[in-house]
């Protein structure tokens, strides 16, 4: 396809996006545009997440420790002055008094993430395999126990409340955007090769040049960014959230809808977090009990988290890597 | 089978349809009848809080309806299971407020959760009532529109302080809390407000964390204190007490252990079988077959519906709760959020099994009498009833 036509797509996607974000909210619902706010916001999340764990080949369990971290940091950034008074009086005078606005709160958040993820990323990414996830681990559960500790910033264990809810689906949707139009122009560019190469065989790749770790520290650094913004949107998005809420149950969320979606391809992310989100909305829905003519199902809560997983293990037996695989969804010629 | 972009297509094609088809089912619904709002955790980490306070309100519920409803119709909970997860909960209270379009709503037994709902309902101006979520914050935090049906915090920190200096004539205490939720850090917060301005004196404070399965490093520190504490006072979590008593126990601390709501599950006993004689508790109301008259009706009621005795505490307050909700509706007049809000602020001495419900002026935290619930040849007792004196600023 020429360049010409594939900006033409490009800018017609973009369109439609546009008017899917701005028209949503009055067609489906608010509900419905819940369910897609909360779905972009994965995608960011899982997007992100399989820069590391499926391109570069580094299965960290670290990543909602950075979500985590750029929640609250945003939270904190754009608090109202006068919220941060009265939910965080002892935050130190630099801090308190001004506060930002959405936009520069979450990019600050992803930079914030950025800085983080070099600083544990420069001794962490020397390692592989199953030593890195649990070493990635350790610094989820490190992030966990700081957010808990200082009062002074966090609110400790208590709930972080009164975040502005800025969240909206327009928001959501271009973040998504951004996230994957960067994520796929560095992920098929020669860097994006260099990941791949470190993942399939190390030795072979240091043996062409390759130097393996400020090559997996770049992917970690990129992928903590979008961490960081994805974080700060779900922090407005709900409002008030504690550590509780960035801890296991939803680091094996993210994971698993990247496993189910595929995760050596950015369609695999999103994939997997349409399918699983959408999925366990429906059954959420159906679990409350329906009636289908004269057929009358009571209400059996719990029930869709069982069909949600015994279709996750139908799916990795018979498609081990995933929904996509490895392919991407592209306009007209296979990368 | 080899994935082709069409595959892809018809894959993701079938489960929109899926999601269609499920989101398009609706329940059938008794004629004109009035809908309450009712998310709980059902499922998750606060099933055995919210799962009793969710059958509770379908007993009062059903009750209501047999002996004729609210104004003529019957009244009809539209539940949904929050599973214990925030995104859940907001996506819930949108289908309740858009969907369903329910004028009142009740439920959640904890902050965290409450406070995931509260602005999407304060946003509507639909009133909501928290049956079980003890911060006395939550109104504030969220606006006019959310009411307490149990007391706060405060409250029963305070009683908890009264009753370990009064009835236990205790003066010393060792302050242990669960350091990971709001609930627990504020209950102790209050506790050694109220316990010092008695007179009392906190010997010395530690935390744990919810899920820790191990407490030697408490229980060490504690018994190498100089001066023994009389009394331990343990903030914690339904999932954690009976943990912690057991081994207390097992170490050799026998000193009374005073505690808040948290407490008041199954699992105390149930867990910390005979290490739990001894241990006390402040709650709303005393489930048992020896309690007041209202509390042994009830008991026989849910046992009747349920085939189990009510869990604990929590199963009478969802049952209370329905009923101011239908008490304010009847006073409002008409099913409709703005009247059932102001109808529920006004409500003066509603007449619940776990006391008596009164909003003061400004104030959407009811006033109630605190049930202290003591542990004696692994039996429940009633140990006091106490109305706290002074009570820590929220």
């Amino acid at each position: 396809m020429s360049r010409a036509a594939t900006l033409l797509v490009a800018a017609l996607v973009l369109a439609a996006l546009a008017a899917v974000a701005f028209g949503a909210p009055r067609l489906l619902g608010d509900y419905l545009g819940r369910v897609l706010i909360v779905i972009c916001i994965n995608a960011i999340l899982v997007a992100s997440l399989g820069i590391g764990n499926g391109f570069t080949g580094v299965f960290s369990l670290g990543h909602v420790g950075f979500v985590a971290v750029g929640a609250y940091a945003s939270g904190i950034l754009s608090l109202p002055a006068s919220a941060k008074s009265a939910y965080l009086p002892d935050l130190p005078s630099w801090l308190s008094g001004w506060h930002l606005s959405f936009l520069p709160a979450t990019i600050a958040a992803g930079v914030i993430c950025v800085v983080l993820a070099f600083l544990v990323g420069a001794p962490l990414m020397r390692l592989s395999g199953h030593f890195v996830s649990v070493a990635t681990l350790g610094f989820l559960i490190i992030v966990n126990v700081v957010l808990v500790n200082a009062d002074n910033f966090t609110r400790g264990a208590r709930t972080f409340a009164g975040v502005p809810l800025e969240t909206t689906l327009p928001w959501a949707l271009g973040w998504l955007a951004l996230t994957l139009l960067v994520l796929a122009r560095v992920a098929y560019s020669p860097k994006g090769r260099a990941w791949r190469a470190v993942r399939e065989d190390t030795i072979a790749a240091q043996a062409i040049g390759i130097e393996v770790l400020p090559t997996r520290l770049s992917a970690f650094v990129i992928g903590a960014f979008f961490a960081g913004v994805g974080g700060s949107l779900y922090g407005h998005y709900l409002g008030s959230f504690s550590p509780a809420a960035f801890y296991f149950a939803y680091t094996f969320a993210l994971i698993s809808m990247l496993v189910i979606g595929g995760m050596q391809s950015l369609t695999g992310a999103v994939v997997g977090v349409l399918l699983v989100s959408l999925l366990s909305e429906a059954l959420r829905n159906l679990e409350r009990g329906f009636s289908l003519g004269a057929v009358t199902v009571p209400p059996l809560y719990g029930a869709s988290q069982i069909v949600l997983g015994v279709v996750f293990i139908l799916i990795m037996i018979f498609r081990p890597s995933g929904v996509t695989g490895d392919l991407e969804l592209t306009l007209g010629r296979r990368r | 089978m080899s994935l082709t972009r069409r595959n892809m297509l018809a894959l993701g094609a079938g489960a929109a349809l899926a999601a269609g088809g499920g989101l398009s089912i609706r329940r059938a619904a008794a004629a004109d009848a009035i809908k309450i709002g009712a998310p709980f955790n059902v499922t998750g980490g606060l099933s055995s809080l919210d799962a009793p306070a969710l059958n509770g309100a379908k007993l009062k519920a059903k009750e209501i309806n047999d002996a004729g409803g609210v104004l003529g119709r019957p009244i009809e909970l539209v539940i949904y299971d929050t599973k214990t997860d925030p995104t859940v909960i907001a996506s819930s209270a949108s289908q309740l407020i858009n969907q369903d379009h329910v004028p009142v709503g009740l439920g959640f037994t904890d902050s965290d959760s409450a406070l995931a709902l509260g602005p999407i309902f304060q946003q509507a101006g639909v009133p909501f009532v928290t049956p079980g979520a003890t911060s006395p914050k939550l109104p504030e935090q969220v606006g006019s529109t959310m009411f307490l049906a149990c007391f706060g915090d405060n409250v029963q920190a305070a009683a908890g302080a009264e009753f370990i200096l009064g009835k236990l004539g205790a003066k010393t205490a060792f302050l242990l809390r669960d350091n990971s939720t709001e609930y627990t850090t504020l209950l102790a917060k209050y506790f050694d407000a109220a316990f010092t301005h008695g007179g009392g004196q906190i010997l010395s404070r530690d935390d744990y964390k919810s899920g820790d399965k191990s407490f030697t490093a408490q229980i060490t520190k504690l018994k190498a204190q100089s001066r023994k504490p009389e009394v331990l006072y343990v903030s914690a979590m339904p999932d954690d007490i009976g943990l912690v008593v057991k081994q207390m126990r097992q170490a050799g601390v026998a000193q009374p252990i005073v505690g808040g709501d948290g407490y008041d599950t199954p699992l105390l006993l149930s867990v910390g079988g005979k290490a739990a004689n001894d241990v006390y508790y402040s709650t709303h109301a005393y489930m048992a077959e020896d309690s007041t008259p209202p509390i042994v009706k009830f008991f026989t009621a849910y046992k009747a519906a349920y085939n189990t005795a009510p869990e604990n505490a929590f199963a009478a307050l969802g049952y209370d709760t329905v009923g101011l909700i239908a008490d304010a509706i009847t006073r409002a007049g008409a099913p409709e959020p703005g009247k059932i809000r102001d109808a529920l602020a006004a409500t003066q001495g509603y007449k619940g099994i776990t006391g008596s419900i009164t909003y003061q002026p400004g104030s959407r935290v009811p006033q109630k009498t605190v049930s202290l619930i003591g542990v004696k040849d692994e039996k429940l007792y009633l140990a006091a009833e106490v109305t706290p004196s002074w009570i820590a600023k929220p």
